[in-house]
């Protein structure tokens, strides 16, 4: 059996499809793009331009058309759909890059607790209806204390106690207590106010404790007497902490070598009178407490100080 | 500058979110504008780059006095109105006749604009062949050794790139590509060609200064259909026809995007876990994905030290100090399990 006839027809056809190019096509199948890096041939293209381009036109594509077809597919209605490699080429953006949503309050806290993001189904199955109703919103499951028939009273209600209004009011309440988080969210998302949110307020809190407890042992009792208020808490005071008895060896030596150190180290008061030496001296105060506040006169003729000085002792 | 827009209800609220910024964009949108006085040249061609180009397009009716070159205030102000990162202004002066100019904005900012005369032009309609569905990409072939050290043609290579096939996609439909837009150089002149060759080594910057805009070489841009022949492999035969339009340019004025505006355009968004895993980014050392779909991890474990290895301590196991001394560099390399009694053994023989 023969088959040089089938291999040459077989190298035809892939004759056919191939092209060779003295500098290789550079192909950016993921912009579909191709560039002929060739020199253009000045003589072919003197002779017949649109013959010329067409012909090298022809090449790029079919180079460009070989890198599609041989990508891998998935089948569509449409025909294959080639799985397109990102591109090469760096084209810029038209917009700037997304900025991250800073996170929430919620979120903060969930990823510093380590606690996952349960999604929640919208409809809950109703015992009593045999159906899946809604978990909020019109004829929701939460309003389902508002609407009911009959409901428990607790035992020391007042007179004019209504179980629904104060189930309304319970869901409502909740509604505006979760805009006001989302407000509050979005201040600390606009970032000038975020910084000061927190700071700021645990600050003046602070202020306003600080202010409490002084007022409160400003009385002649220093506090003792005084009639509390309804509901006033005992003032805290400081509590006092102490170190841990068993350290470490390590760091019981650098806390005594500090120790160690401070002591070496020469006192702050004494280096700033010895270092600074006479500018400092106040004359004039030396010369009054010298002479006992009988001025410069009475130090120069002798008397005075000494004396006195003499006499105290 | 436009007022910012609080949106009022939700359909309002859709339309501002689409205009945010997006991680993956959306195709740009070219501006067709006309200048003070377009020729029918001029109109032509900016009739048929748009049928290119569509439905990306919007087409300015009007005239509109704008000097692309001089102040950028107004497309900056049509760039944010419209939503729009492209135009293409069509004017026709007498200094300088049927002048298109392609300006790419970046974050309603001009990035980099580059003007082309219009030498020769050949409609759509002189071609009697199927023209390609409106919204198909084309194929994009660009044909000269200058695409790749010339600043002027980089440009112009990076803008038509960017007008007709700037969207990055994952996956295309090989039956739908149906023609291609072939940008070729005419021959390089000598003084590009002996600049670029003699002195590899020079910036190409400095023979661009050297050489005025004249001296450039044409740009032929051609679109012809693309005709996939079954050759009897998987790979077809390709024939092109010609399609139109077809339109010899000249390069003119030009500017330069700003370094550091650029750096912020060709910022790119950090790889994600998904394209990652696809192989796209660095980390992707010791995994494969094999033929059943299935992610493939390889784990390097070090050698074992088990010289370290606690085994059980007995009196009897001890060795002498002396026998340490002289097992020890034969001891150290036998990697065994029960190092301590075979130690033991040797001793005794």
């Amino acid at each position: 059996m023969d088959v040089s006839d089938i291999l040459a027809a077989h190298s035809a056809k892939q004759k056919a499809v191939t092209v060779e190019k003295e500098i290789p096509l550079e192909v950016d199948v993921g912009f579909l793009t191709v560039t002929d890096l060739n020199p253009i041939d000045t003589e072919s293209y003197n002779e017949d331009v649109e013959g010329y381009l067409k012909a090298t036109a022809r090449d790029g594509v079919q180079t460009l058309v070989s890198a599609l077809f041989s990508l891998p597919t998935t089948s569509s209605a449409d025909g294959p759909l080639a799985q397109l490699p990102p591109p090469i080429t760096q084209l810029p953006r038209a917009k700037p890059l997304p900025k991250p949503k800073p996170p929430t309050k919620w979120e903060q806290f969930a990823k510093a607790k380590g606690i996952q993001k349960k999604r929640k189904d919208k409809k809950v199955w109703d015992e009593e209806r045999q159906e899946w109703v809604d978990r909020w919103g019109w004829k929701g499951a939460n309003k389902k204390e508002e609407h009911q028939w009959l409901s428990e009273v607790p035992a020391n209600a007042d007179a004019d106690h209504d179980p629904s209004k104060a189930a309304r009011d319970a869901r409502k309440a909740k509604v505006a207590k979760n805009e006001k988080q989302h407000q509050q969210n979005l201040l600390r998302a606009q970032g000038t106010s975020a910084s000061n949110v927190g700071p700021a307020n645990s600050d003046r809190k602070n202020h306003i404790d600080r202010t409490l407890a002084t007022t409160r042992t400003s009385t002649a009792s220093m506090g003792k007497f005084d009639k509390t208020l309804e509901g006033e808490k005992k003032s805290k005071g400081v509590k006092r902490k102490f170190d841990p008895t068993e350290v470490s060896a390590s760091a019981e030596k650098s806390h005594n070598l500090a120790i160690l150190q401070k002591l070496d180290r020469e006192p702050a008061a004494k280096k700033a009178k010895s270092s600074s030496g006479d500018n400092v001296l106040n004359v004039r105060k030396a010369i009054r407490s010298v002479s006992k506040g009988k001025g410069s006169a009475a130090l120069a003729r002798g008397d005075g100080g000494g004396k006195a000085k003499k006499g105290r002792r | 500058m436009l007022r910012t827009i609080k949106p009022k209800n939700a359909r309002s609220k859709r339309a501002l979110q689409a205009r945010e910024p997006k991680e993956v964009e959306d195709p740009k949108t070219a501006i067709f504008v006309k200048g003070t006085h377009t020729g029918e040249k001029v109109n032509a061609v900016m009739k048929e780059m748009m049928a290119l180009k569509q439905p990306n397009a919007i087409s300015f009716s009007k005239k509109n006095t704008v000097r692309p070159f001089e102040d950028a205030s107004s497309l900056e102000f049509w760039a944010q109105k419209n939503d729009a990162s492209l135009f293409v202004m069509g004017q026709s002066t007498k200094k300088r006749p049927d002048d298109l100019v392609f300006v790419r904005m970046y974050d309603n900012r001009v990035l980099d604009m580059c003007e082309v005369g219009i030498e020769k032009w050949v409609s759509m309609n002189e071609f009697k062949t199927p023209k390609a569905t409106p919204g198909h990409k084309p194929l994009m072939h660009f044909a000269s050794e200058l695409f790749d050290t010339h600043p002027r043609f980089i440009q112009l290579k990076s803008l038509l790139m960017d007008f007709f096939n700037g969207e990055v996609i994952d996956s295309i439909c090989l039956a739908g590509l149906e023609h291609v837009i072939s940008v070729s150089l005419g021959p390089t002149p000598v003084s590009l060609n002996t600049a670029t060759t003699s002195n590899p080594l020079q910036p190409p910057i400095s023979t661009s200064t050297a050489s005025s805009s004249t001296n450039l070489p044409t740009v032929h841009v051609r679109v012809y259909g693309v005709k996939l022949l079954a050759s009897g492999t998987r790979i077809p035969r390709v024939e092109l026809t010609s399609m139109g339009p077809s339109m010899d340019l000249v390069l003119r004025r030009h500017t330069d995007s700003d370094p550091e505006l650029l750096k912020q355009a060709l910022k790119r968004p950090k790889l994600r876990k998904h394209d990652v895993e696809k192989g796209l980014g660095k980390k992707r050392k010791n995994m494969e994905v094999d033929e059943m779909g299935d992610l493939r991890g390889k784990i390097h474990v070090a050698k074992q030290d088990l010289n370290k290895l606690q085994t059980r301590k007995m009196k009897g196991l001890k060795r002498a100090k002396e026998a340490f001394d002289e097992s020890g560099e034969s001891g150290s390399d036998d990697a065994e399990g029960e190092g301590a009694h075979s130690r033991k053994r040797r001793k005794s023989s």
